[in-house]
């Protein structure tokens, strides 16, 4: 039996005036012209919530990047869907805000850099900071959820207590600490990204001092890098179990990175209904329970709950989207993300040092 | 934040609502949602920020008459304090 999807991230643009080095696009953007219009999302928020949909994210790029962001709000919220704004603020201020709101906005989801304005402008490609910290002040006089969320990497763990105290002061209701995951640009920045060890030790324990001490004021939660786990994450809940991604050009996907594995077969809301993208397209059959899966997952007691971990980075590590997550310490890859650790582990650039690619603009 | 007072008006946070999944009811928060049966869906549709604490659970023990006032109580502010931490309820 097929379950319901919970969860609609619609990438309405992927334009965005911020570069960061870790952005989740893809490398391969969409451009401005092969937008979906704003009627087409309307239908599409329509059918998902016709489909048992609850949540919709509206992201990007940046989703204020769209002139119609008020309309698809409102369309969104009138076919029953809760609807969350995933923004880095550039382009919002207390009068569009309002109408967002007024539109049936229920949360706002704001993004930093760092805590400190240079260091938050370096990793973002932008002059952004300061914009964000002013617009904090403005969402908390509106009746909407306020989530901060912080990305964090080598080159900004080592003053996490100093970060978490800098959101603290932004008033937000949730913190969200996220440790960047290696996927597209990400992947492309990884070795000047990925923590050390010590560093995602001692963020375990910050994590858990500053979750006692904020308890009911704020609720933080911490998205670990996988490559430091025993076992492989559950991505996106299983494929095609919860959750569906559609890109700005109206490709439906089981989540941010799929169009990276070779041969697949995404289909568009353009031509086909989201229930049977969703039920029937091969793309999301063919990852969906337990067929697929190789030894050592096929008879290990874990299947069920983490399903063999990430298509995407079996395939972005190993070149086969079919092996088990080399993550995973029971994968016959793994040593290949043991050279990784190791690489991260025994020295690295001093700061200054640090060369990377920034996200770039789709046409 | 402590548990709730007796003299505390209890209410959704911020972007909390009550959602539909199917024909139940589902409370819906930033991210996720949370089914709520029973008791727990009793003491939440109570929650409008105009009753208090004490209010509710004297409803609730007139609801439920077979049991302690005293232990309906306790499980209102306890219920209550565990959805505050989470962010979905405010008091």
């Amino acid at each position: 039996m097929i379950p319901n999807p919970l969860a609609l991230i619609a990438e309405i643009t992927h334009r965005c005036p911020l570069h960061c080095v870790y952005c989740s696009n893809p490398l391969q953007m969409i451009s401005a012209k092969s937008e979906l219009s704003t009627q087409e999302w309307v239908r599409v928020f329509q059918e998902a919530s016709r489909l048992g949909i609850l949540h919709l994210h509206l992201t990007g790029g940046e989703p204020l990047a769209r002139a119609d962001l008020k309309d698809l709000v409102e369309a969104a919220h009138e076919a029953g869907l809760y609807t969350n704004l995933i923004t880095s603020g550039i382009g919002l201020g207390e009068t569009r805000l309002a109408a967002l709101v007024d539109a049936g906005l229920d949360h706002v989801q704001l993004s930093f850099q760092d805590s400190k304005e240079e260091a938050a402008n370096w990793i973002g490609g932008a002059k952004a900071h300061a914009h964000k910290v002013a617009l904090a002040e403005v969402i908390r006089k509106f009746r909407v959820a306020f989530t901060v969320n912080l990305v964090v990497h080598r080159q900004n763990l080592d003053h996490l207590e100093e970060m978490i105290a800098f959101v603290e002061q932004l008033r937000p209701d949730r913190m969200e600490i996220a440790h960047a995951q290696y996927y597209g640009w990400a992947l492309k920045n990884r070795d000047t990204l990925i923590p050390t060890r010590q560093q995602l030790e001692n963020c375990l324990r910050v994590v858990g001092a500053a979750q006692e001490r904020l308890s009911g004021r704020i609720r933080i939660d911490c998205v670990v890098p996988d490559y430091y786990a025993r076992y492989p994450k559950a991505c996106m809940g299983g494929w095609g179990r919860n959750l569906i991604l559609i890109n700005p050009s109206g490709r439906v996907l089981p989540c941010h990175a799929a169009e990276v594995i070779p041969g697949m077969q995404f289909d568009n809301v353009r031509e086909h209904a989201l229930d049977w993208i969703w039920r029937d397209s091969t793309a999301f059959q063919r990852f969906r329970g337990e067929e697929w899966m190789p030894e050592p997952c096929r008879s290990c007691e874990r299947r069920s709950e983490d399903f063999g971990g990430c298509r995407c980075q079996a395939f972005l590590i190993t070149g086969d989207a079919s092996a088990t997550d080399p993550v995973c310490t029971l994968a016959p890859t793994h040593h290949l993300i043991e050279s990784v650790q190791l690489q991260v582990n025994s020295g690295g650039e001093k700061p200054g040092e640090v060369a990377w690619s920034y996200r770039g603009n789709p046409e | 934040m402590p548990r709730p007072l007796d003299s505390s008006r209890p209410h959704f946070a911020s972007g909390c609502r009550w959602g539909a999944h199917g024909e139940n009811p589902v409370v819906l928060y930033p991210e996720g949602m949370i089914r709520v049966e029973g008791p727990g869906r009793a003491i939440l549709e109570l929650c409008d920020g105009q009753r208090t604490v004490e209010e509710i659970a004297k409803v609730l023990s007139e609801r439920y008459r077979s049991a302690d006032p005293a232990k309906i109580r306790e499980d209102v502010a306890s219920f209550l304090e565990g959805l505050q931490q989470k962010r979905i309820v405010d008091y």
